[in-house]
């Protein structure tokens, strides 16, 4: 067997190194197309690549990037979550209610600070998140439908509390004691916005979970097999609620973000937000079948998708032909995908053997 | 097995239907069905709570559900009305073309339909089509825009609702109409922001960037204007004239305190309570005394008359 597979090979060492160029290519493709993206629009639209814009062009591009970050994980497992959309409009709701509503509270109506508000928001949204995790792990739903189940939920429950009205005027009153939310989304923190901030700091929690700790390790072996895992002792339950519940945080802050960018909290925030989030991850070349993918990519997938509808809206383009362009680099991003997995499988001998010649 | 599971669930369905069959040769006042496209737009809401406070004080029964502008639903929900023997329909319909089918059918099951809002292509199945005059209103808008623009005119940006909407059509059009007849006040970018604010406030920051000399910002609602003002504010630039149409609360608040220039108000409450007036005159008398058509002109709110106004409606 051996001998059959290293004889071509010494005849055609150029080979090897042409297909790692392929293969190095295929694999940075996604930066390669930001790259590309970026040239193109800095060209084509002489503001787009300019120290006003570029802050803008990161604060819209940490929405979806937010939302990714937390998809990333629930998807490596092999789930998907579809809820976040309605978690976020959610968690604007919810923030909107406590600053503008208060909490009855024995007679009297009780107005949390600003900080407060935000942490019950972020721990309403995180119920959905534990509900997710226990209809998928607990009680055997299918992903798809237990986050589906959730999405109507969420966006019922989010409609509910305002009866299908916008909470205007988040930017508290002083007699109460609520002001600052609007700082969330709009103050500046060494040039950069507080939401890029938030991203970076998530993106940059979520590279070491996924690569430095057990927890991380085990997301990957879960999505890889469950079955193994399971085996090898791991415990797959309470990784996949970890999932869904760093994913619903995730949706809850950018839930936060938009109500203080604009001060008011609308029910059907975040409507289709998920299928932003889950085209960022497959971007970043995640494969929605689990167990292979980074955040880094999602990352660099969510940075594709802002800059090519911000990009598209300086050059003027219509909407119809944005949804286009959009839906025709995600399928192709996958279909390359898919040329990479093939290639990679097709020539693994080759490497291989090379990579134990050289070690000789 | 699986036929346990169906009888399991069919027999439960089928009594339920039984039951509710029995009760409508009851004696209970007749009902009517108020569509309206959604229930979370403070618009609809404002027109589906007035017209169905009006028809309960008038003493009718009144079911409100929303299509989501799907004319698929609305036509499910229209069955349903008919199914349920309602006597009219108030409706806010989910497309011109799409909806005459539907208007048509429950016509002749016997129920008399009203269209609020929206007009159908085609005259003599509803009883009644009261809409507010979407032109009219454009036009008012885009001239108290270009008074705020005056006199040295300057670059603006237009954010469009959903496109394939009629009354995006319509507004843009009329803003055009007025707009294009000034030489020194130019269209430099023009986007859809869907109705949504957080839309407009993405789209508006990137605009403001781009074209660094807009002195406007002209939209199709009140919502995209006010995502439009919050991205205007987070710019830090000062003194750009914003336009919204649809007179909604949080616009007009937005309006007295100086971040939105001006909206034209449509009468939604007005119209929708008149349209169930007319429903009660109809049901009554066999006639509603009006013509099918009817269009009601859309008032100009401005920081000068901005405290008439509350929820839709004229209060002064």
């Amino acid at each position: 067997m051996t001998s059959t597979t290293l004889h071509p090979i010494r005849s055609g060492r150029a080979a090897v190194s042409s297909v790692r160029t392929i293969l190095f290519l295929l694999r940075a493709r996604a930066i390669l197309v930001l790259i590309a993206l970026i040239i193109l629009f800095s060209i084509l639209a002489p503001t787009f690549f300019s120290a006003n814009n570029l802050p803008i062009l990161a604060k819209h591009v940490a929405i979806s990037a937010i939302l990714a970050i937390g998809m990333t994980f629930v998807i490596l497992t092999g789930g998907i979550d579809l809820s976040v959309g309605s978690v976020a409009g959610l968690g604007g709701m919810t923030i909107g209610y406590l600053l503008t509503q208060g909490i009855r509270f024995g007679g009297k109506i009780h107005y949390p600070p600003v900080v407060l508000a935000i942490v019950i928001t972020l721990a309403v949204c995180c119920c959905v998140g534990v509900v997710n995790g226990w209809l998928v792990s607990k009680a055997g739903v299918a992903p798809f439908i237990a986050t589906l189940g959730t999405l109507y939920v969420a966006r019922g429950a989010a409609l509910l509390i305002s009866n299908g009205k916008t909470f205007p005027n988040l930017a508290g009153i002083a007699v109460r004691g609520n002001t600052g939310f609007p700082a969330l989304g709009q103050s500046l923190f060494l040039g950069l916005p507080l939401p890029v901030w938030m991203m970076l700091i998530l993106f940059a929690v979520a590279v070491v979970i996924a690569l430095r700790t057990p927890l991380g390790r085990q997301v990957y072996a879960v999505g890889g097999s469950e079955r193994a895992a399971r085996l090898a002792g791991i415990q797959v339950t309470r990784v996949k609620a970890f999932t869904y519940l760093a994913s619903s945080f995730c949706a809850a802050l950018v839930g936060l973000i938009i109500a203080s960018q604009l001060e008011a909290a609308h029910p059907a925030t975040g409507e289709s937000f998920e299928l932003n989030a889950i085209a960022a991850v497959v971007l970043g070349g995640t494969s929605l079948m689990g167990g292979r993918g980074s955040v880094a990519g999602s990352l660099i997938g969510a940075c594709i998708i802002g800059v090519l509808s911000d990009g598209l809206v300086m050059l003027g383009i219509s909407e119809f032909w944005q949804m286009v362009i959009k839906g025709l680099v995600i399928v192709f991003a996958v279909a390359i995908d898919q040329v990479q997995s093939r290639v990679q499988a097709k020539f693994l001998p080759l490497l291989l053997a090379s990579a134990t010649e050289a070690g000789k | 097995m699986m036929r346990r599971y169906v009888a399991k669930i069919a027999w439960p369905a089928i009594s339920l239907l039984l039951l509710a069959g029995c009760h409508r040769g009851g004696k209970l006042p007749p009902m009517i069905v108020v569509l309206v496209p959604s229930q979370d737009n403070p618009f609809f809401k404002a027109e589906a709570d007035a017209a169905a406070l009006r028809a309960r004080s008038l003493g009718y029964r009144v079911r409100v559900d929303a299509h989501d502008d799907d004319a698929y639903r609305q036509d499910n929900l229209i069955d349903g009305a008919i199914a349920s023997g309602a006597a009219a329909i108030i409706l806010d319909n989910a497309g011109a073309d799409a909806s005459i089918a539907a208007v048509r059918r429950a016509t002749k099951a016997g129920i008399a339909c009203f269209l609020i809002d929206r007009a159908i292509d085609a005259d003599g199945i509803a009883k009644a089509q009261i809409i507010a005059d979407n032109h009219q209103g454009a036009q008012i808008v885009a001239e108290e825009f270009v008074r705020a623009l005056e006199p040295e005119g300057g670059e603006y940006a237009e954010l469009l609702g959903r496109e394939s909407d009629t009354n995006a059509q319509v507004r843009t059009t009329g803003f055009h109409s007025i707009l294009d007849q000034q030489p020194n006040v130019v269209r430099v970018a023009a986007q859809s922001a869907n109705w949504s604010q957080s839309e407009a406030f993405q789209k508006t920051e990137t605009i403001l960037q781009a074209y660094g000399n807009i002195r406007g910002i002209i939209a199709g609602n009140d919502t995209m204007a006010l995502g439009a003002a919050a991205a205007v504010k987070s710019a830090g630039k000062s003194g750009i004239i914003i336009a919204g149409f649809d007179g909604s609360p949080d616009a007009v608040a937005a309006i007295r305190n100086g971040r939105v220039r001006v909206t034209a108000l449509q009468p939604a409450v007005l119209i929708a309570r008149e349209a169930v007036d007319q429903a009660d005159r109809y049901l009554k008398t066999g006639s509603t005394g009006k013509p099918e058509r009817q269009i009601v002109l859309c008032d100009l709110v401005t920081a000068q008359d901005a405290d008439d106004y509350e929820n839709f409606e004229k209060i002064r």
